[in-house]
């Protein structure tokens, strides 16, 4: 159990949390309960998170696959450098975003996930984790080898003339090798 | 791409039956119970205080019922393994559905998700208007404790917590389950979805102290009736009055009851025969595994050969292997390549070394001798006598690589059975493909000119290889066995399902571990 990457469930967590948190805050607005005030802030803490969290971080070991359109966004998470690669940063953010959708019933639920994945987090900060971006690879053009370089100046070797005609005279000669014996027709 | 009816029946007619089935089970329970608590009698005084809200919870109940009960059904291995195994009750068709098991557990899961947002979102809205409807008339309907409670936590309320632990191990499990998790840290995954056990004691308790009651007495109390100290505010003719008070004076208060905690009756079942296969799987796997040879092949492969006792297996079947001195918990499922026939009784598989568990068994069991890696190859052996009673006609083996060397991993195998079938008179039954995908540094040697005059090199052209073996099968069925990358699978699959003007059926399966 040496090699799990914790970051990657964390972020798979913070991203449904998110989701959570936002539809806790529109049953909240909607249902207009007491204290919706919470609820409309947990509807912009949930997007805010959603769009932190939906952009992977490429693995350490072995190949990353990043999800569907992600592209805009890593360039919007890479932008903020050292504050978004540090896991220590998002573990801390998390617990501070989730803290007041405690006081709402229909928010509670996000909060506790999200506090959850803000766990998490530091455990893989811990362990030395951080983010690193999955940009596009610009395949690099294999160089042409070197014996391509020219192509060759003389025809291939052939034998004289005299051997290539066919001899009428002489069939046995001029026929084919044939590699499986060819007997004829009785 | 055109898509041949034939063979999109034949490959994709099953599943959709299937789903078609479990979708209609679902809208139909959930619409009987949303008309239950709409138009109940017995529920008539809570439907007034909360409204649709009671309806979609109570009806998202019902269904979250029914798949926590099916979830379970697709993960009983053995007893799937035993139904297909037996010819009287599975045909081609059933077995080829209970391949697809794993979909129908991840649809379950799917609905088990989704449901439970509905359901717990209804229930906060039931929250609100328990406290905003507070009945003055029927004191024992209500949750809040006055009207207009504000209720912030739900710690005095049993099914409250419950519900809340419940999501929470739901979504755990969830979160861990995605595909990009269980590639690469399949330990989380293992571990965060045997939570399901807590999931489902849990589940069974969750109604114990419930909020929504039924009335009990409804002859003695028809709903709408009025009670004693009241009286009808319409202003009518006197004998209507009369009648109207005759019909409609209740005779007794409404009596409120708890509904009895149900999940059991739907759960336990499953649940009961899912521990029973897994302890069954148990005690199967306590019998020690003797390793009987090592082979080291090129590319990091080596195959591995053992005995075990009363171990019967068929052609396609696959097993788990566990080391204790390499990790105590992990399972790893491998094909088998050579199957225990009644004079061997070896079995064996073919290891690759990708991962850390395999690279850990390889060191470990190095230095005892053996060790065993394996490829993705699905192997048929055939009796040394007698070919009637199969109905496998042909047999077309495609197989790409990346190297040239990873060929000689059955390299013996591929020349002694086409040595075989030309004894036999039956050149035509075994046609062998072998594709190199890697263009460079290609040196073929002497050895094995069977193999090395069927090699091409590059990738395969599919559609032209469906084209010839469909030209060849007319009107046949062709079975493809497809094992590999996700990539091919999905290009093998949409040919299988495109239309050929030859009248062939290409029936397509791939690899599954469970």
């Amino acid at each position: 159990m040496g090699k799990i990457e914790w970051a990657m469930w964390a972020n798979e967590q913070a991203l449904a949390s998110g989701l959570i948190l936002l539809a806790g805050g529109i049953v909240g607005v909607a249902g207009q309960f007491r204290g919706w005030q919470f609820a409309a802030y947990s509807i912009a803490a949930g997007v805010f998170v959603c769009m932190l969290e939906y952009p992977r971080s490429k693995r350490s070991k072995g190949t990353s696959v990043g999800r569907t359109g992600q592209y805009c966004f890593t360039v919007c998470v890479k932008a903020f450098g050292p504050v978004t690669r540090n896991y220590y940063v998002r573990a801390f953010l998390h617990a501070a975003i989730c803290v007041p959708g405690g006081f709402l019933l229909a928010t509670v639920l996000g909060c506790v996930c999200l506090g959850i994945a803000s766990l998490i987090y530091l455990v893989a900060a811990i362990r030395g984790e951080h983010w690193e971006p999955i940009l596009p690879v610009k395949e690099a053009r294999k160089p042409v080898a070197e014996s391509m370089k020219a192509p060759p100046q003389n025809p291939p070797p052939r034998p004289p003339p005299e051997m290539r005609r066919k001899r009428v005279d002489d069939l046995e000669s001029a026929a084919y090798d044939n590699p499986i014996p060819v007997t004829a027709n009785e | 791409m055109v898509v041949s009816m034939r063979s999109w029946v034949a490959n994709e007619g099953g599943k959709h039956l299937v789903l078609m089935l479990w979708l209609g089970a679902n809208t139909w329970l959930f619409v009987k119970t949303f008309l239950l608590y709409s138009t109940g009698q017995q529920y008539h005084y809570l439907y007034k205080m909360l409204g649709l809200g009671l309806c979609i919870s109570r009806a998202s109940a019902s269904v979250l019922n029914l798949n926590c009960s099916l979830v379970l059904l697709p993960m009983c291995h053995s007893l799937l393994t035993f139904v297909r195994g037996t010819h009287k009750v599975s045909g081609r068709k059933t077995r080829r559905l209970l391949d697809k098991s794993k979909t129908f557990h991840v649809a379950c899961g799917v609905a088990i998700c989704v449901f439970s947002v509905i359901h717990v979102s209804a229930h906060l809205v039931n929250v609100v208007n328990f406290s905003v409807n507070y009945s003055d008339d029927f004191p024992a309907l209500n949750l809040a404790r006055y009207r207009g409670e504000v209720r912030h936590n739900n710690s005095h309320f049993f099914p409250g917590v419950t519900g809340v632990l419940l999501v929470l191990i739901l979504f755990l499990m969830f979160t861990s389950s995605s595909y990009c998790i269980r590639v690469s840290n399949y330990e989380i995954f293992w571990y965060t979805h045997n939570l399901f056990i807590v999931f489902y004691i849990i589940l069974m308790v969750h109604m114990v102290g419930g909020a929504l009651k039924y009335q009990t007495n409804i002859e003695a109390h028809p709903p709408g009736c009025l009670q004693a100290n009241q009286s009808s505010t319409e202003q009518q003719g006197e004998e209507l009055e009369h009648r109207k008070d005759e019909e409609q004076r209740c005779r007794e208060d409404a009596h409120f009851q708890p509904h009895y905690p149900q999940t059991w009756l739907w759960v336990s079942g499953p649940l009961c025969l899912y521990c029973a296969d897994r302890f069954y799987r148990y005690i199967q796997s306590s019998d020690p595994v003797t390793i009987v040879t090592v082979i080291r092949h090129p590319c990091d492969v080596i195959e591995l050969r053992m005995l075990k006792k009363n171990f019967k297996a068929r052609p396609g079947q696959y097993i788990v292997l566990n080391c204790p001195g390499v990790s105590s918990f992990e399972n790893h499922p491998f094909t088998l390549t050579t199957c225990p026939t009644e004079n061997k009784g070896t079995f064996g598989i073919h290891l690759r070394v990708v991962g850390d568990w395999t690279s850990e068994f390889t060191r470990t069991h190095t230095t005892m001798g053996d060790l065993e890696i394996l490829p993705m190859v699905q192997q048929r052996r055939y009796p040394n006598d007698g070919w009637t009673g199969f109905r496998l006609q042909r047999l077309y083996f495609i197989w790409v690589c990346r190297e040239l060397q990873s060929f000689y991993w059955f390299a013996e195998l591929l020349c002694a059975l086409h040595h075989k079938l030309w004894q036999e008179n039956r050149p035509d039954y075994f046609n062998l493909k072998l594709y190199v995908s890697q263009t460079d540094n290609l040196q073929v040697g002497e050895k094995y000119r069977l193999l090395t005059s069927r090699l091409l090199v590059g990738r395969p052209r599919l559609k032209l290889l469906f084209d010839e073996i469909g030209k060849t099968n007319k009107h046949k069925r062709v079975g493809v066995f497809c094992c590999g990358p996700k990539s091919l699978s999905r290009t093998l699959h949409r040919l299988c399902n495109s239309a050929q003007s030859f009248g062939t059926t290409f029936e397509f399966n791939k690899e599954s571990f469970g």
